[in-house]
């Protein structure tokens, strides 16, 4: 099937136009779980600096650690890209949880609305947390 | 075709596996979440706060066991959706062992991480 | 068509006898029956504004390999008139017969038992024969199954989808048969509701075509072959050793765990048969049955 005749875009663009509320929900969950993972290796990247950390220098906060994440921290844009993680973790989260209840065959008859409600959900999550996020002293 | 299906895999054990550490990761991911931008801001972080808190028996192993699940659960999700692109024979078994290494060098790092993070090291 | 009109009796009937099992999918069919009827309803009252000068624009793909001209693909446009309760099936043979005789297309019953007629209309995978043109917008692009091999024209090559639906074995092999000969391999009322929906599979391909997994993995077995063993594999006569059998082919890693519950193949099933819940329960089936090994 993957040898299938390639009919140009005049066939693709039909295709998006049609795209149901379960292909959307799987987009979504890929590319979020793609970008936890791609998290998960930066974070443990960036929390190496805890390793051999000097305790001299730690008892006055002015150790690597401390310091190579109040560096990050006072960056905007990495403000900015952890709101981002925000959402992608909730929605993660929460279409988890949907596709968790269509595995065990509970609400199938109502899988586009949980997906439209996920997204509802991690909307307003984000939006009421932006405040934590953003704010707090920027250095 | 119908013919090509020999390598057996019995069971399924790693979507189990993607199933139950998924519901473990609700709750360890939104309590990660809480505590670390909510209730201590992230700008507030110290070395000294990190050591106390990863001290504790209780949380200790439970942020080990988090990077554990996470790492099978990010890593096999990324080996499911390649296959799901069609990756087939020796590239599918070079992306198998890739993917085994980087996912057990983390958990290495990670715990090396986790225990420079306590006071016992 | 009347044919559909009587099949909806029939299913009310069946439900008026068995109120007490009541199943998602019987709720959700009872939503989709609904919405069929306000849609029906909507569109008998279109077609009374509409005048006997009516047409309809398709714009019909057009490929043959064999004839030079052809070896490129195009869409070719066919004014067709437009009469009540015209088909696209009704339309593809309106154009064939009156316009261009090489027009190619498959198609036998007209009423959604012989599975012939799945093709990419307007975007989605739909029966020609099941299909209203007055439910389409205008103009009507008619373009074969997308994810196989056209042939020619609207024609394409069924062999892979039917390898996949052989290699479930769809075939009855009950451990004990009854005494006499003569007698009906019986089956609980209660087990007929579960593989009910299942056994209507008419092996269109509109699933498998709609599906992106198995677009990228030709070796998943696909919603309608994994269907197929649903019926054979929950019905309660199947032989416990067929079972196993059967198990161990879907559980494969392009068997049941390739399903991303994208549930595209359910949408687009002209026989509403709700695929994604059958696949569902066999890797739920799967699992359990493979925990007792453990
Ligand atoms: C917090 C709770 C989480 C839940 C409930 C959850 C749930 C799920 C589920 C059910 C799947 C399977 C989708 C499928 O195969 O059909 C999945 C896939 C995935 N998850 Fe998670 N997950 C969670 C956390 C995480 C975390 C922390 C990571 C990153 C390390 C992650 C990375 C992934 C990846 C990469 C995939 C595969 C995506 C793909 O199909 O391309 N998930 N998740
Ligand atoms: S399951 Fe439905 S869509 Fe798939 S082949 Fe059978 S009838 Fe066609
Ligand atoms: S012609 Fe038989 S199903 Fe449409």
């Amino acid at each position: 099937m993957s040898q299938s005749y390639n009919r140009g875009t005049v066939e693709d663009f039909g295709r998006w136009r049609e795209f149901t509320a379960g292909m959307w929900a799987w987009i979504f969950h890929k590319f979020t779980g793609w970008v936890l993972v791609g998290y998960l290796f930066t974070h443990i990247a960036v929390l190496s600096t805890a390793i051999n950390v000097d305790p001299a220098a730690a008892q006055s906060s002015a150790d690597i650690y401390t310091n190579t994440i109040a560096g990050l921290e006072s960056l905007l844009v990495v403000r900015f890209l952890e709101v981002g993680l925000l959402a992608v973790a909730v929605f993660h989260i929460l279409n988890g949880i949907r596709l968790l209840m269509v595995d065990l065959g509970v609400g199938l008859e109502s899988q586009d609305k949980s997906f439209y409600a996920s997204l509802v959900l991690t909307g307003a999550i984000v939006v009421a947390s932006v405040p934590t996020f953003l704010g707090g002293k920027l250095v | 075709m119908a013919e090509h299906y020999s390598s057996f895999e019995r069971g399924g054990r790693r979507w189990l596996f993607q199933r139950l550490t998924a519901v473990f990761l609700i709750g360890v991911l939104a309590f990660h979440f809480v505590l670390l931008h909510f209730v201590n801001h992230a700008a507030d972080i110290t070395f000294l706060g990190t050591q106390a808190r990863m001290s504790q028996v209780g949380y200790f192993a439970t942020m080990w066991l988090f990077l554990v699940t996470a790492t099978f659960h990010g890593v096999n999700g990324v080996y499911n959706a390649l296959v799901n692109q069609g990756l087939t024979g020796s590239q599918k078994n070079a992306v198998k062992y890739l993917l085994v290494v980087a996912g057990l060098l983390l958990v290495v790092q990670g715990t090396r991480v986790a225990l420079a993070m306590t006071n016992l090291v | 068509m009347s044919t559909q009109i009587e099949q909806q009796e029939t299913e009310t009937e069946e439900q008026e006898a068995e109120p007490e099992v009541e199943s998602p999918g019987d709720r959700r069919r009872a939503a989709k029956r609904q919405r069929l009827q306000e849609e029906e309803a909507q569109r008998v009252a279109e077609e009374e504004t509409l005048d006997d000068e009516e047409t309809v624009h398709l714009k019909v793909f057009r490929y043959d390999p064999e004839v030079e001209g052809k070896q490129e693909p195009r869409f070719d446009d066919f004014t067709v008139p437009y009469h009540k309760g015209m088909t696209v099936l009704d339309a593809l043979i309106y154009a064939r017969d009156r316009y261009d005789s090489s027009l190619t297309f498959r198609h036998s019953c007209r009423q959604a038992v012989c599975g012939s007629d799945a093709l990419f209309v307007n975007g989605r995978q739909r029966l020609g024969c099941k299909t209203q043109l007055s439910d389409l917008e205008d103009p009507v692009r008619i373009e074969p199954l997308p994810h196989q091999e056209v042939v020619k024209d609207l024609v394409v090559d069924m062999e892979h989808f039917y390898d996949q639906m052989e290699a479930v074995e769809p075939f009855f092999d009950p451990d004990e048969l009854p005494e006499d000969d003569l007698e009906e391999q019986r089956q609980t009322r209660e087990n007929r509701e579960t593989v009910k929906m299942s056994t209507r599979c008419i092996w269109c391909g509109a699933c498998m075509s709609s599906c992106n997994i198995a677009a990228g993995d030709n070796e998943y077995l696909g919603p309608a072959a994994i269907n197929k063993a649903y019926r054979f594999a929950m019905d309660e006569r199947e032989g416990e050793q067929r079972k196993q059998e059967r198990l161990r082919i879907i559980e494969q890693e392009h068997g049941v765990w390739r399903c991303q519950t994208q549930f595209s193949c359910t949408e687009v099933c002209p026989k509403d048969i709700p695929l994604t819940e059958h696949i569902q329960a066999l890797k739920r089936e799967s699992v359990k049955n493979n925990l007792k090994f453990w």
